[in-house]
């Protein structure tokens, strides 16, 4: 049966080759399977890597992720998106791995990127106009991941998809599996405990 | 709503910085050929080296989740053979009867009765003994007990003795 034509949308980035990916990968083609993991691997790998605050961990949850979605797309009946069901997968593996590593935290920070020298909030940030001026970038860096450590995974998770990763409130309800209203008090919650452990390099200028 | 986003709005310009964490340059080339490589393997997902039952996973998991269990599991089972060892060591453990006691108690009544004919025989100085079972029987005697049959191998040595 041959596929429908791609009808190549300017807003939404061709929903219908998702499909036929999927399609393809649940048949066993790894060559559109690779496609799909190219399309989300940046995404899912950078939420496990927010949560884990370890490099090495998040690459093999990802790979992890990416292989368990493979062998369960078979009951994958397309109720929600390709995407949200693969977050779910690596948002669940990853809190699973979290409760088992419980206090055994062990941070392996990646570098920063290039932009983050220009980029007008951290220049502030790091400003000496400011009162964080002794605080150079690598060290907000550190105290921001080990401030995210201390929250729990249900917590950290709603703010890294919300504040980081810039994911709507609805579609992180979908992918946790609960209401709006969760998401919305957890988002609240685990802001004031985030304000609270960071007081220092929140004070008003 | 829009207050409470305001009020966090410091906070959420320094968690931009996490936007700026990227891997190492090249590792998004790599990704999906090792994911690729590892399906063509035919890798689970799962540790390496594991091909235990599901039960048998989740329970050695949950060991590794709560070392506290790990530390029960041990002490129970130290509890446990340290109550065997005591146990067996009871001096009125070996007089309850047990299903070996239950399954040698014919022959220990045979020796039994064997043995009131040695007695007999030492008055008269005749014993002959043509039993190949009694010799089959066990003959160590524990905790200071006599051992009939050990009497019998006696009196038979003595009475061989008497005949040469």
């Amino acid at each position: 049966m041959a596929e429908p034509a791609a009808r190549q949308d300017p807003e939404s980035p061709a929903p219908v080759d998702e499909e036929a990916l999927v399609r393809g990968a649940r048949r066993g083609d790894l060559g559109a399977y690779d496609e799909l993991v190219r399309r989300y691997q940046e995404r899912i790998y950078a939420t496990i890597y927010h949560m884990t605050s370890n490099h090495e961990d998040a690459n093999d949850l990802a790979q992890e992720s990416f292989i368990k979605a493979f062998q369960a797309l078979k009951t994958f009946k397309g109720g929600s998106s390709f995407y949200t069901w693969l977050y779910r997968i690596a948002v669940n593996k990853t809190i699973n791995f979290l409760k088992q590593r419980k206090n055994r935290t062990h941070m392996s920070l990646n570098d920063m990127d290039f932009n983050a020298e220009h980029d007008p909030d951290l220049v502030a940030l790091i400003s000496d106009k400011t009162p964080r001026r002794e605080a150079g970038l690598t060290e907000l860096q550190e105290k921001l991941n080990a401030a995210m450590l201390k929250l729990s995974e249900p917590h950290r998770l709603v703010v890294v998809l919300h504040d980081v990763q810039g994911l709507s409130h609805d579609e992180i309800a979908r992918i946790m599996e609960c209401n709006i209203g969760t998401v919305r008090s957890r988002l609240f919650y685990a802001r004031q405990q985030l304000q609270g452990y960071l007081s220092d390099y929140l004070r008003a200028s | 709503m829009n207050e409470s986003e305001n009020d966090f709005e410091p906070l959420r310009r320094l968690l931009a910085i996490k936007r700026h964490e990227i891997p190492p340059l090249g590792y998004f080339n790599n990704f999906p050929g090792q994911v690729v490589a590892r399906l063509r393997a035919g890798d689970t997902g799962a540790p390496e080296g594991i091909t235990a039952p599901s039960w048998l996973l989740k329970f050695f998991r949950a060991f590794e989740a709560k070392p506290a269990y790990v530390s029960s599991f041990a002490c129970s089972l130290c509890l446990l053979l340290l109550f065997g060892i005591v146990y067996a060591e009871r001096p009125d453990a070996t007089e309850k009867p047990s299903l070996f006691t239950a399954f040698v108690a014919p022959s220990a009544a045979l020796v039994d009765a064997k043995s009131a004919d040695y007695a007999s025989a030492q008055t008269t100085g005749l014993m002959i003994n043509t039993n190949p079972v009694l010799s089959l029987q066990p003959v160590a005697a524990l905790f200071n007990q006599q051992n009939p049959l050990a009497q019998v191998q006696a009196m038979n040595v003595n009475l061989q003795s008497l005949g040469n």
